[in-house]
């Protein structure tokens, strides 16, 4: 007992010391991280750079994705309990996690492709494409488990331990952006056949990364710079002066109530939309709007009520009391 | 003065028109709240609800939870109203007394013929003591509930822990409401408090149940309420727990 208790106080000691020296460091500036994680944060995507890697099989940023990724899934359970009723799907990505040309559970970011015509000139823009990490996204207001979350600065996560995998957030997402794997997480322990059906997966901005002061992989590993992250308000600004100086346009800045990624792009949205490959795992570039801003009113309603049923109540109460004294007197 | 008891149509007044409405509201929106609730589970698609006639909005997520808001509002305003309302006006014949729960068990027993039951105030011991036990639910849920509204509206990168409390209280209290729901249902349903049933949809019950089951109701109505329109003067003697008719009405008798 006292040998594990010197032991600890030394691990204590080494640990304090640790964060004495990294916070040291960390005030003079010293181990300032490249991605700044001090405040909400941006990302910019500039569509003029990237060219889809087309000397690689896959694109950079995908394979740095997949490869930082590898093994956060859990292993599958074999079989995978079948879901009650029937009509409900089991969604098993386990056994093609090569897939690179669409989102998947194991394959959180992809390169699309639109072949367009730009003033009678043909032109291919290639569009990473990944989690928008929304202002205030759908799928955290919407998930009754509270596994989505959005952290301070502005990255939006799932907790693979919380999550029932019922894909709602992935009906609420604009883009349908969460992919969902069959066979994992805690629906197993529970009532697996008839509650949940896995685990929703998505891009994370590789958040444990950014805690260490690091930049997420997939923008560490473009090798044409086409993707940048730092404080919100530089990256937006950088988004407004690149558009101003190619005349082009920006995307995720009013889209689902404003996003933290911004596309710039020298060739209009919708005619990219119009071009894209779209389907399952496979998002448009639309110009949407906040679908839950239609419950706003409601919801100032729910946080009014409390303040109004008071008043009502307390006016209610002495319109009584007078009402009684009244009475009492007349009786009298 | 509204007239609480009626010799001649054998009534007895038991929740004023405020009550009725406070509680017919609390229990709609409450309803609807349960039913949305379960909507903001995966539920409706999975379990087909939405092939239900009218039902076809349920798996919508956006829509359940504006009708959600809708219900919630109500609910929680309903609920804020009836607390500062009735404590204003010194209202605590629904909170539970000294020796509730065990006249509870006696009422229970009683239920499966083991011994006879305590005399009665307006609300059942046991009525008293679920009554504390929903506005407990009901509290939880209204407050998380807000937390969570609150997060959706402003606070979207609220502190994890927040988001996690509101959330799981919401989700554990919203399991609690439904039972008790179902128990506060299941126990009108019983053969011997039948005749409150009819108390909640008209706000009177039968003059003779509430003479025999409720008697310390009735002589503390009979005698504060209303003295004047009886000839009758009613013992209310809390010790004895037994309403006993004075000499006089009983030589009328």
């Amino acid at each position: 007992m006292k040998e594990k208790l010197k032991v600890s106080r030394r691990g204590f000691l080494k640990t304090a010391g640790a964060a004495t020296v990294i916070g040291t460091t960390g005030l003079l500036g010293i181990t300032k991280p490249a991605s700044a994680n001090v405040g909400e944060l941006a990302t910019l995507i500039d569509l003029a750079k990237c060219d889809g890697c087309p000397d690689r099989e896959v694109p950079a940023c995908v394979s740095a994705c997949k490869k930082i990724k590898e093994g956060k899934i859990p292993e599958v359970a074999d079989p995978i309990p079948p879901p009650f009723p029937s009509h409900v799907k089991i969604e098993d990505w386990s056994k093609k996690k090569g897939v690179s040309n669409r989102l998947t559970p194991y394959n959180l970011i992809y390169v699309q492709k639109a072949e367009v015509d730009v003033d009678g000139q043909k032109k291919n823009v290639f569009i990473p494409r990944r989690c928008m990490h929304c202002d205030n996204p759908a799928c955290v207001t919407i998930c009754p488990f509270g596994s989505n979350l959005k952290h301070e600065n502005g990255i939006v996560v799932n907790d693979q331990n919380l999550c029932f995998g019922g894909a709602k957030c992935k009906s609420v997402c604009p883009w349908q952006i969460p992919q969902r794997q069959s066979g994992v997480g805690v629906y197993l322990d529970i009532a697996p056949g008839l509650l949940g059906n896995g685990v929703m997966y998505k891009c994370d901005l590789c958040a444990d990364l950014i805690e260490q002061g690091k930049t997420p992989a997939c923008i560490e590993a473009c090798p044409r710079g086409a993707m940048s992250i730092g404080p919100r308000e530089e990256i937006f600004a950088k988004a407004e002066e690149l558009a101003k100086n190619i005349g082009g346009y920006i995307y995720g800045k009013n889209e689902n109530g404003g996003a933290s990624t911004l596309y710039v792009s020298a060739v209009p949205f919708d005619l990219l939309d119009r071009a894209v490959e779209k389907g399952p795992g496979k998002p448009g570039l639309k110009p949407v709007k906040r679908a839950m801003a239609k419950t706003d009113n409601a919801a100032k309603a729910v946080l009014a009520a409390p303040a109004l049923g008071i008043a009502v109540g307390v006016a209610s109460a002495f319109s009584f009391i007078s009402k009684r004294k009244d009475e009492n007197k007349k009786e009298k | 003065m509204v007239k609480h008891i009626h010799e001649d149509k054998n009534l007895m007044l038991r929740h004023e028109a405020i009550e009725l409405a406070e509680h017919w509201i609390v229990a709609a929106s409450g309803l609807l709240l349960i039913l949305t609730g379960l909507f903001q589970l995966p539920f409706a698609a999975r379990f087909n609800v939405i092939k239900i006639p009218g039902f076809a909005w349920s798996a919508n997520y956006v829509t359940s939870l504006y009708v959600h808001y809708i219900a919630a509002a109500v609910f929680t305003f309903a609920a804020s109203f009836h607390l500062i309302h009735h404590a204003l006006l010194g209202e605590k014949g629904m909170l539970p007394k000294k020796g509730d729960m065990k006249e509870s068990i006696a009422v229970i027993k009683s239920f499966f013929g083991k011994g006879e039951e305590p005399p009665m105030d307006k609300y059942l011991p046991e009525q008293r003591i679920a009554y504390v036990g929903m506005a407990a639910i009901m509290a939880v849920l209204i407050i998380s509930g807000l937390v969570k509204t609150y997060k959706n509206l402003f606070a979207p990168d609220l502190a994890a822990w927040a988001i996690l409390w509101a959330t799981w209280l919401h989700n554990i209290s919203f399991i609690l409401f439904i039972l008790a729901f179902i128990a506060h249902v299941g126990a009108i349903l019983l053969k011997p408090n039948l005749p409150m049933a009819r108390g909640i949809f008209t706000g009177y019950v039968r003059l003779d149940y509430a003479r025999h089951r409720h008697p310390i109701w009735y002589a503390r109505v009979r005698n504060t309420v209303e003295p004047s329109r009886s000839g009758e003067t009613i013992v209310n003697c809390e010790e004895n727990k037994r309403p006993v008719k004075s000499r006089k009405h009983r030589k009328k008798i």
